[in-house]
C-alpha cells in the first residue's frame, strides 16, 4: 500500500532537523543523503522519528545506509515494515 | 624515558611477534610495526634534525600510526590533520605550524600550497636501517600540536610536549589496567586527543589496537558484531555514538563477553542513555572522562551503576592524573593544574608559552556531598559538537566573510539524544542567496562546523545593553 505523505514528512524533519541544504525542492528523492551529511547522530535521531512518526519498528540490523541514502531508499524501507 | 614511544620501543623487543595494528585484513606485529617506523623515521632523519613539525594528512589506520610513530622516534612534533577538511583551512593551518614536510599517500595534492614539502609515505622503501631514537627529546620537547576550532575565528594549535601525553597515557594504563592481552577498539581519528590512548597508551603496555572501518559508524548492529567478532576488550569513544548503539546497537542479542572497560569523554552522556547501555552491558566498568585538549584527562568518574538517576547529570568526578583542581570562587570556574597541561598556543610558528601554572578552562563547575565535580556548562559560548569543541567565532568569521552576509551569529542547539550543533542566525543583504553561502561554507569549514540550520532575520535581537541576545536567537530555533 502506497504511503504518499511519508516522503513530505521525512523531507521536512531531515531538512528542517538534521542537515540543512540551500534549495530542498531541487534535492530529488534519488539524492545521497550520506553525501549532503546525514551522520550517525542524525540517523539515530531519523529512526526514532519514524517510528514515532509512522508507527513502525524498524530493526535495529537493518539500521544500514542501503536503507538511509536516499528519500526513495527510506520510503521502501518503512514500507516493507509498515504492514 | 622520555621520549614518548619509549614504552612501544620496548614493547617491540619483549614481544616482537605479538599483533600492535590490526586495520580491516592487515595487521602489523610490534617488530613489523617498529621497522616500518624505522624506515620513515631514518628517512626522516636524513632530511632534518628533530625539533621540527611534520603534518600527518592520512587516513585514520596503520600507515598514519607508523608515520607518527616515525616522527617522535626522530625527534619530530607531529600536527595531525583531518584529510577531510576544506583546502583552505588546512593550508592555514600548515602556515600557520610552519613545517618541515607534510606526509601524505599518493601524489601531491594541487590545493597544497607550492612552497610546502609533500612526502609520499609509500615512497619510502623498507630499509634495514637501526636509527636510535633522537636524543634531543627532552620531556618539554613537544610532541604534538592538535588543531582546534579557535574563539579569534581561526584554528588555534594546543602544544603538547612528550612529559604532557606521557602523563596521561601512564595514569590511563594503570588506571584501566591495559595489558598484553587487550584488544582495543580505535576509532578516534589522530587529531582528536582521544586517540592518544588508543595508540600510546595500548602500544606502551603491549596491547592490540583494531581500527574499526569509519562506516560502521551509521550501521549499530554492525558495529556492535565488529566488536564482538573481534573480541575488543576496551573502547575510549564518544557519548553520542555510544548513545546510538545503547538505543539501535542490537545489544540485547549480540554479547560482548570479552568487553571490560569502556571509556567515554568529549560531551555529556545523557544519563538516560547512559542507565540503558549499563543494564545492556552489566559487566562493564564504565568510566567519565573530563577534560579539554589543554589538559587532557584531569578529572574522572568510575560510573557508579546503582546511582545513576534519569533527571541528574552524571559528575565528572575526581581528579585525575595527578592535577590539582581549584574552583574560581566568583564565577565557579574550574582551573586545572596539572603535568598533563600544554606547553602553550602554537602561533606562526612560535610557541606562546603559558605562564601560569593553572590552565582556566571556561568550564563552569561544582563539588556535590560526595565531594565529586560537577559540569554545568560553558562560561563562554563554545559548543561540543560530536566531542569536537566548535567556537561560534570561528564559523561566525567565515559567514561574515561572504559579501552577502551583513551579519550573522552562531549559536547551538541541543537535541536530548545527540548533543548540540551549531545554527545559524544570519542578516543577508540584498540578492543574497543562501544557498551560494552555504557552498561558501562547505569550502571552508568541516562538516561538523557546518550549521545545520539558519534562520534568516531582518535585525539581530539585542539587549538593553547593546549586546547580543543569544537566548532570544535561541528561541527562534526552538
Amino acid at each position: 500500500m502506497s504511503q504518499p505523505t511519508f516522503i513530505p514528512k521525512l523531507r521536512e524533519f531531515i531538512f528542517q532537523e538534521l542537515i540543512f541544504v540551500a534549495s530542498p525542492d531541487q534535492f530529488s528523492d534519488d539524492n545521497d543523503l550520506l553525501e549532503a551529511g546525514l551522520d550517525s547522530m542524525g540517523i539515530m535521531r531519523l529512526v526514532m522519528f519514524i517510528e514515532d512518526e509512522f508507527g513502525v519498528t524498524l530493526p535495529d540490523t537493518e539500521i544500514e545506509p542501503k536503507n538511509i541514502k536516499s528519500f526513495h531508499a527510506l520510503k521502501a524501507w518503512i514500507e516493507k515494515h509498515k504492514n | 624515558m622520555t621520549n614518548l614511544i619509549s614504552g612501544f620501543l620496548d614493547q617491540s623487543s619483549k614481544q616482537p611477534e605479538h599483533i600492535a595494528l590490526i586495520e580491516g585484513q592487515k595487521q602489523l606485529s610490534y617488530k613489523e610495526l617498529a621497522a616500518r617506523g624505522t624506515s620513515i623515521a631514518s628517512f626522516l632523519s636524513r632530511q632534518a634534525e628533530g625539533n621540527q613539525r611534520i603534518v600527518i594528512l592520512l587516513e585514520r589506520g596503520i600507515n598514519a600510526a607508523a608515520a607518527i610513530l616515525a616522527c617522535l622516534h626522530s625527534g619530530f612534533c607531529y600536527i595531525p590533520l583531518d584529510i577531510n577538511n576544506p583546502a583552505e583551512r588546512l593550508n592555514y593551518i600548515i602556515e600557520d605550524a610552519d613545517v618541515l614536510f607534510v606526509i601524505g599517500q599518493g601524489n601531491r595534492p594541487n590545493w597544497l600550497n607550492t612552497h610546502h614539502t609533500w612526502l609520499d609515505l609509500d615512497s619510502v622503501k623498507a630499509t634495514d636501517d637501526t636509527a636510535n631514537p633522537s636524543k634531543q627529546v627532552n620531556p618539554e620537547s613537544l610532541a604534538s600540536i592538535l588543531y582546534t576550532s579557535g574563539s579569534t575565528g581561526n584554528p588555534k594549535g594546543v602544544a603538547l610536549s612528550h612529559r604532557a601525553i606521557s602523563n596521561f597515557t601512564k595514569w590511563a594504563a594503570e588506571t584501566f589496567q591495559i595489558t598484553v592481552n587487550d584488544n582495543i577498539a580505535s576509532l578516534s581519528p589522530f587529531y582528536f586527543d582521544l586517540s592518544t590512548f588508543d595508540l600510546f597508551t595500548s602500544l606502551s603496555q603491549g596491547a592490540t589496537v583494531n581500527f574499526i572501518p569509519k562506516k560502521l559508524t551509521l550501521s549499530p548492529s554492525k558495529l556492535t558484531e565488529w566488536l564482538s567478532e573481534n573480541n575488543i576488550t576496551t573502547w575510549y569513544t564518544v557519548p553520542s555514538l555510544l548513545s546510538f548503539i545503547a538505543l539501535k546497537g542490537s545489544l540485547e542479542t549480540i554479547q560482548l563477553p570479552k568487553l571490560r572497560t569502556i571509556m567515554f569523554a568529549g560531551e555529556v552522556f545523557p544519563t538516560p542513555q547512559l542507565i540503558k547501555l549499563t543494564k545492556l552491558l552489566p559487566e562493564v566498568d564504565f568510566y567519565n572522562l573530563y577534560g579539554p585538549t589543554e589538559t587532557n584527562v584531569c578529572c574522572y568518574w568510575p560510573v557508579n551503576k546503582q546511582c545513576l538517576d534519569n533527571n541528574i547529570p552524571i559528575p565528572i568526578g575526581i581528579p585525575a592524573c595527578s592535577s590539582t583542581l581549584i574552583i574560581t570562587p566568583e564565577t565557579g570556574e574550574l582551573q586545572v593544574k596539572s603535568k598533563n597541561n600544554l606547553s602553550g598556543y602554537w602561533q606562526k610558528g612560535q610557541l606562546t608559552s603559558i605562564i601560569e601554572d593553572y590552565y582556566n578552562t571556561g568550564d563552569k563547575v561544582s563539588i556535590n556531598s560526595n565531594g565529586e565535580y560537577c559540569y554545568h556548562g560553558r562560561l563562554d559560548r563554545m559548543l561540543k559538537c560530536s566531542g569536537f569543541r566548535v567556537e561560534p567565532a570561528e564559523i561566525e568569521r567565515v559567514i561574515n566573510n561572504h559579501p552577502g552576509v551583513e551579519q550573522c551569529v552562531v549559536i547551538g542547539i541541543t537535541d536530548p539524544t545527540s548533543g548540540q550543533r551549531p545554527a545559524a542566525a544570519i542578516i543577508l543583504n540584498q540578492g543574497a542567496e543562501l544557498s551560494e553561502i552555504n557552498l561558501f561554507i562547505r569550502q571552508k569549514l568541516p562538516a561538523y562546523m557546518r550549521p545545520c540550520k539558519y534562520i534568516p532575520m531582518e535585525t539581530i535581537p539585542c539587549l538593553t545593553n547593546g549586546k547580543i541576545d543569544y537566548l532570544a536567537i535561541e528561541k527562534a530555533f526552538a
